[in-house]
C-alpha cells in the first residue's frame, strides 16, 4: 500500500507542458528522490502535490484519499508538509515563533506549541538561535528553520525542495545527516535534489523527470546509469 | 513592564475623570480614546493581518450614520444604532475580506479607498435616506440610554470601555494561537498556507472584527459630537488618521495605536491652537506635520514607538546579562 500516490498528473502553462502524465508512488517509510535538469517539472510537481497548483489532469492521493482540489492548508492538515526552493521564512518573527506557527496547526495550546517548537529547534540544531529573527539567519540556517517549521505540522510525508541548493560545501554534510536522521526516525520523505552525489547517497529510490515526463524510476545507481537520464543531463554524446 | 505601560495609559484616562474639571482637557481625553480605539481596530486588519486599508472611514461612517439615523428615523436608542452599524460593517467587512483574497498589496489599498468614496457619494447624494450633503444633526435627549450626555467625564468612561475592548482584542492577537497564525499570514501567506494556517478565512475574520470595532467608534463619535457630516466621516483623511496612529504607535502591537493616537491628537490640538483661529494662515499645518511624521516613522522607526521601546529594553537586558 502506498502512502503517496501520484497518478497521471498533467499540468500545462499556456503551450508549455510542465508535467505530462506523471505517475509514481511513495511507500510508507521510504525516502524517494526526484531529479531532473532545470525545467524538468520537479517544482511544479511539488506545487501540485501540496495544492498550490491544480493539475489539468490526474490526481494525487494520500493513503488512498484524494487530495486534488483541496486547498494547501487543508492538505497540510491531512499530513503533507513541504519546504520551499526559494526559502520563505517569516522574516519578522523569531526562529521559535516561526516553528510555533507550524506546531499550532496540531495543538490549540500555545504553551504546548512553544514547548514542541523548542524541541524541534533543537532537533535541527538551531537552539542557540531560537530568539533570533529569521531575517538574520544564513541560508543554511534558514533551510534548517524551514525543516523544523514543516516538521512541527507533524507530517506523514515531508516534501523537501532542494535541501542543499545554495548552501556552502561545508554545511551540506550536516544537512544530509539531518535528513538521514529524520528518515531513520520513521519519516517518509520525497526530496528534490540537484546534487547527484547527495541524492544517490540518501535516496532508496529515484524518480527522474525530463521535460515534464518520468523517464526513470528505480534504485539510485540504476537510475544514475540509465541512458535516458544521462542523455537528459549531458546530451546524447555522453551516452555509452 | 509589559503590563505597566497599558495600566498607566488607561489609568491616566480614568484618573482624568476624577481630577480634571477643565472641559477642553476632558475633550482631548475623549478624542484620544476615540481615535486610539479606531486605530486599534484598524490595527487588527492592517497591523496583525497585514491588510493595509485606507478606506476604514467607510466603517466609521457606517457606524456614525447608523447611530444617527436610528435616532432621527426610528426614534430608537443610539445603542441600537451602534449594534446595527457594527453588524452592517461586519457584513461589508465580508465583502472587503473577499477582495483581500483576490487583490494583494497596492490593489487592495486602492479598492478600500474606492469603497469609502462610493459610500461618500451615497451619503452625500441619497438625500431621502441620509439628508444628503448637509449632514445630520443628532438630537440631544438627556440620558444614558439616549446618549444625551453633557458631562464629558461620563463620555470618558464609556469610551474607556470600548477602548479596553479593542485593547483586549489586540492582546488576544499578541498571545493566542489565532494571533500567531494571523501574523504568519501577514509575513508570507503562501508559507502560512503550507503550514496548515487557514489564511483566507483568518483574513476575512480579522477584517470583520476590525470593521465592527471601527463602526462602534463611529457611532459613539456621532453621539458625542452631535453631528454627522458625510464629507468628514467618509473622508480619506480619517482613514489616514487611523492608519497613521497605528503606524506611529507600532503595527501589530496592542498598546501602540493608543500611544500613536495620543501623540497625533495632542500635536494636532496644539498646532490648531497655535496656528488656527479666525484669520489664521496656518490652519492646515497639522496636515503637513502628519505627512512629515509618517515619512520619518516609516523611514527610521518602522517598528513604531512600542517596537522601538521594546528593542531598547531587549538590548538593555542583553547588556546586563553579558559580563
Amino acid at each position: 500500500m502506498s502512502l503517496l500516490s501520484v497518478a497521471g498528473v498533467t499540468k500545462r502553462f499556456g503551450g508549455v507542458v510542465a508535467n505530462r502524465a506523471v505517475s509514481f508512488d511513495v511507500a510508507p517509510g521510504e525516502l524517494v528522490g526526484v531529479i531532473g535538469p532545470n525545467g524538468a517539472g520537479k517544482s511544479t510537481l511539488f506545487e501540485i502535490i501540496t495544492g498550490f497548483y491544480r493539475p489539468d489532469a490526474g490526481e494525487v492521493r494520500l493513503d488512498g484519499a484524494r487530495l486534488t482540489g483541496l486547498a494547501p492548508d487543508v492538505i497540510c492538515r491531512r499530513g503533507i508538509a513541504r519546504t520551499f526552493q526559494k526559502l520563505r521564512p517569516f522574516q519578522g518573527l523569531t526562529v521559535l515563533d516561526n516553528v510555533m506557527v507550524g506546531a499550532l496547526t496540531r495543538t490549540r495550546d500555545v504553551r504546548h506549541a512553544r514547548a514542541r517548537a523548542r524541541e524541534l529547534v533543537g532537533t535541527v540544531g538551531l537552539a542557540d538561535k531560537a530568539q533570533a529573527h529569521a531575517r538574520t539567519l544564513s541560508t543554511g540556517q534558514r533551510k534548517r528553520l524551514e525543516l523544523a517549521r514543516a516538521l512541527a505540522t507533524e507530517p506523514r510525508i515531508l516534501l523537501l525542495d532542494e535541501v542543499t541548493g545554495g548552501v556552502d560545501q561545508r554545511t551540506i554534510p550536516d544537512l544530509v545527516r539531518l535528513v538521514r536522521e529524520l528518515h531513520a526516525g520513521g519519516l517518509t520523505l520525497l526530496v528534490i535534489e540537484h546534487n547527484m552525489r547527495v541524492i544517490t547517497a540518501v535516496a532508496q529510490r529515484i524518480v527522474a523527470l525530463h521535460l515534464g515526463e518520468v523517464i526513470a524510476d528505480g534504485p539510485p545507481d540504476a537510475v544514475a546509469r540509465d541512458p535516458r537520464v544521462v542523455e537528459a543531463y549531458l546530451g546524447r554524446a555522453y551516452v555509452p | 513592564m509589559r503590563a505597566l505601560a497599558p495600566a498607566v495609559f488607561f489609568g491616566c484616562a480614568a484618573l482624568a475623570t476624577v481630577v480634571v474639571r477643565d472641559a477642553f482637557f476632558l475633550d482631548s481625553v475623549v478624542l484620544i480614546l476615540i481615535w486610539g480605539t479606531a486605530a486599534a481596530a484598524w490595527n487588527v486588519a492592517g497591523g496583525y493581518a497585514g491588510q493595509i486599508s485606507l478606506g476604514h472611514s467607510a466603517f466609521f461612517g457606517i457606524g456614525a450614520y447608523a447611530a444617527a439615523l436610528v435616532v432621527t428615523g426610528w426614534d430608537a436608542s443610539p445603542w441600537l444604532g451602534l449594534g446595527l452599524g457594527a453588524l452592517i460593517a461586519m457584513a461589508i467587512g465580508l465583502v472587503i475580506g473577499y477582495l483581500s483574497n483576490r487583490l494583494r498589496g497596492p490593489y487592495f489599498v486602492l479598492a478600500t479607498i474606492a469603497f469609502s468614496q462610493v459610500l461618500l457619494i451615497v451619503g452625500s447624494r441619497w438625500r431621502g435616506f441620509t439628508a444628503g450633503s448637509e449632514g445630520i444633526p443628532v438630537p440631544f435627549r438627556p440620558g444614558f440610554w439616549t446618549l444625551g450626555i453633557a458631562d464629558k467625564r461620563v463620555w470618558v468612561w464609556i469610551l474607556l470601555g470600548l477602548a479596553l475592548l479593542a485593547y483586549l482584542v489586540g492582546l488576544y492577537l499578541e498571545r493566542a494561537r489565532r494571533g500567531y497564525q494571523l501574523v504568519a499570514v501577514r509575513e508570507d501567506e503562501d508559507a502560512a498556507l503550507s503550514l496548515g494556517v487557514p489564511a483566507r478565512w483568518l483574513k476575512v475574520a480579522a477584517i470583520c472584527v476590525s470593521a465592527a470595532l471601527t463602526a462602534a467608534c463611529g457611532a459613539l463619535w456621532a453621539q458625542y459630537v452631535g453631528f454627522v457630516d458625510p464629507f468628514y466621516v467618509f473622508s480619506v483623511d480619517l482613514s489616514i488618521r487611523f492608519a497613521l496612529a497605528a503606524i506611529i504607535g507600532g503595527l501589530g502591537t496592542a498598546l501602540g495605536p493608543f500611544l500613536g493616537a495620543a501623540l497625533v491628537t495632542t500635536v494636532e490640538t496644539f498646532l490648531r491652537a497655535q496656528f488656527g483661529g479666525i484669520g489664521g494662515e496656518l490652519v492646515g499645518i497639522y496636515l503637513i506635520v502628519y505627512g512629515c511624521a509618517l515619512i520619518v516613522m516609516v523611514r527610521w522607526v518602522p517598528q513604531g514607538l512600542v517596537g522601538w521601546v521594546r528593542e531598547r529594553l531587549a538590548r538593555g537586558a542583553l547588556g546586563r546579562a553579558a559580563p
